[in-house]
């Protein structure tokens, strides 16, 4: 039950968008990111589509996976979809439609104008697509521990203003290595639990957090014995911090970073002009 | 022999139609007797935990059926909790269990949830620490305070506390020094003589196997591979060597005198079985050379 919980789920492989250095591949997501959040017209939104497209095709992870990683999202998307189509007005333009309930419509009259759709579908392109692009680059591509070590790279100027960049990062990538053993963990306990009797699927709200008690002190014991545990052995291979550690993968730019660069910013720049001079005229 | 558990068919795949996909257990039919200990040996993998978890029903299987006294047990699938208390199952390394802020609260755990009188609780969690020999003294102590061998013997006396039918223990000894084991073994043995209980337990000591159980089943490549008595199953130790199975030490030195012609018999898989063996065959050596001297001393 609890295994079917994916926490950014990597997918090994060969592909180009695999074997991009994880720091062009956070740079590259951002100023997508960036283009999403600019593109203003129809056009811009089909080259966006089209992009995300190639972007899974050249990653090599099959469209359904991609898919299925957009199912928790699917209800935000319909709710923020509904409220834009009903609550958008352009009061300048002759409505769509407008619903005639009696009575209720002496308060409020549903009313869908066209500016309303465009948004709606807008942003839910936008959306998905921001989810779609940034876990092709972020989750699937990459492992967890790779774009940790990224994070530390890029934010390394930060340590001159004495902000310990390397130990957040330790930090963050031992939390990453200790949610599948958690996870595992918190199965045998909620099971054995079970085993006593335990009932975390009936009842009321209270009754059921109450069910948790047996679970959650014992996780936390283990827990703590286990980052105890970790510590001795981290200090017994003589740990001690970032100062003079050296790498063992240590990560270089190759050409295809910089093309990829390259062609980001070059796909930024035709999202602006694109804005621009809006081709189709229809736009937010 | 009445059989009050019994596998008929199952099978149980993980992730199935995944790429991981992996066959745990294999069209399984086994009975277990009532009132006995049997033990299910099986080397990683095997599908020893998928079986345990299975006869308590924390896995439903996807074909086949589990009988308890001859009634399938997910007959009323809102019902499997009281299945649960009649098959009573201890997980591997059970200590991870215990939470409450005194042993006598977590022992009482599973009775409450029974929903027991509280005099009804504090017997049953009495009774249970009496049975692996724990000390009431440290029922008043919080669990995390034990060590680790009475941590065990806590978590082990909070499923015995539930009276269940069927005790199940999975790995019970494992980690624990020779006396904690033969503590919790004998315990074991101790508590199905006198409640007759039906005991199934789960190990990679073979020792421990001849030692406390009656009857054996083995599980290979998530089949039944062997299931017998003690004596059936340990006799065959050629096949279950083949399937990487280990006999017990004792009965591999038994083997080797054997095939160098010292006739022994009966219990050949504890050491003080082969020892007594051992004894007769000396003591039959010695009266035949005394009667052939005897015998000598006539015809002269």
């Amino acid at each position: 039950m609890l295994k079917d919980i994916t926490l950014g789920q990597y997918f090994p492989g060969n592909s180009v968008i695999h074997k991009m250095d994880p720091r062009a591949k956070l740079i590259v997501a951002i100023l997508y990111i960036v283009a999403i959040f600019c593109a203003q017209n129809v056009v811009c939104f089909a080259a966006l589509l089209l992009s995300a497209f190639l972007l899974i095709l050249l990653s090599r992870i099959s469209v359904i996976t991609i898919l299925r990683g957009l199912k928790p999202i699917m209800f935000v998307l319909l709710f923020t979809a509904i409220i834009n189509v009903f609550l958008t007005g352009d009061t300048t333009e002759p409505p769509l439609w407008q619903a005639e309930i009696p009575i209720f419509s002496l308060v409020w009259r549903p009313t869908i104008y066209r500016a309303g759709v465009i948004r709606a579908i807008f942003t839910s392109i936008r959306v998905m697509v921001l989810i779609m692009v940034t876990s092709i680059f972020l989750t699937y591509t990459t492992s967890p521990i790779t774009l940790t070590d990224a994070i530390e790279e890029l934010l390394a100027p930060l340590k001159l203003l004495h902000i310990p960049v390397h130990d957040f990062a330790m930090m963050m990538t031992i939390a990453l290595l200790f949610i599948p053993t958690l996870i595992e963990e918190t199965d045998k306990i909620m099971n054995a639990q079970k085993a006593r009797g335990a009932d975390f699927a009936n009842g009321s709200l209270v009754k059921r957090a109450k069910a948790l008690v047996p679970v959650l002190i014992p996780l936390f014991v283990s827990a703590f014995k286990r980052a105890e545990d970790l510590a001795v052995a981290m200090e017994c291979r003589c740990y001690r911090g970032g100062k003079g550690r050296t790498k063992l993968h240590k990560l270089q730019y190759h050409a295809r970073d910089i093309v990829a660069f390259l062609l980001m910013c070059a796909f930024l720049a035709g999202i602006f002009v694109v804005n621009y001079y809006n081709p189709l005229e229809i736009s937010l | 022999m009445e059989n009050i558990l019994e596998l008929k068919d199952v099978s149980y795949v993980y992730g199935s139609g995944t790429p991981f996909e992996m066959v745990a257990l294999k069209n399984v039919s086994v009975g277990f007797e009532k009132g006995k200990i049997t033990g299910v040996i099986g080397h990683t993998g095997s599908g020893k935990s998928t079986l345990v978890q299975l006869l308590n029903g924390l896995l439903r299987p996807q074909t086949g059926s589990i009988l308890l006294n001859g009634e399938d047990i997910w007959q009323k699938p809102k019902e499997i909790q009281k299945i649960r208390y009649r098959v009573g199952l201890v997980m591997q390394y059970p200590e991870y269990q215990l939470f409450d802020e005194t042993v006598r609260a977590d022992i009482g755990y599973a009775p409450r949830n029974m929903g027991l009188s509280p005099e009804e609780v504090e017997a049953r969690v009495k009774e249970a620490a009496a049975f692996v020999r724990l000390d009431e003294s440290l029922l008043a102590q919080s669990p995390f305070a034990l060590s680790g061998g009475q941590k065990r013997r806590a978590a082990i006396a909070g499923i015995i506390a539930m009276r269940p039918e069927v005790l199940v223990l999975d790995e019970p000894a494992a980690g624990l020094d020779p006396l904690g084991r033969s503590e919790i073994l004998g315990g074991l043995r101790e508590y199905q003589r006198t409640c007759g209980a039906t005991v199934i337990l789960v190990s990679h000591s073979m020792e421990d196997m001849a030692q406390y159980c009656d009857r054996i089943v083995a599980l290979n490549h998530a089949e039944v591979f062997l299931n017998g008595t003690v004596d059936e199953v340990f006799s065959r130790s050629r096949e279950l060597a083949e399937v990487g199975l280990d006999i017990p030490r004792i009965a591999r030195i038994a083997i080797a005198l054997q095939k160098r012609g010292v006739p022994l018999d009966g219990n050949l898989y504890t050491v003080p079985g082969v020892a007594k063996a051992y004894l007769r065959a000396w003591q039959e050596k010695q009266r035949r050379s005394t009667a052939a001297q005897a015998g000598e001393g006539d015809h002269a």
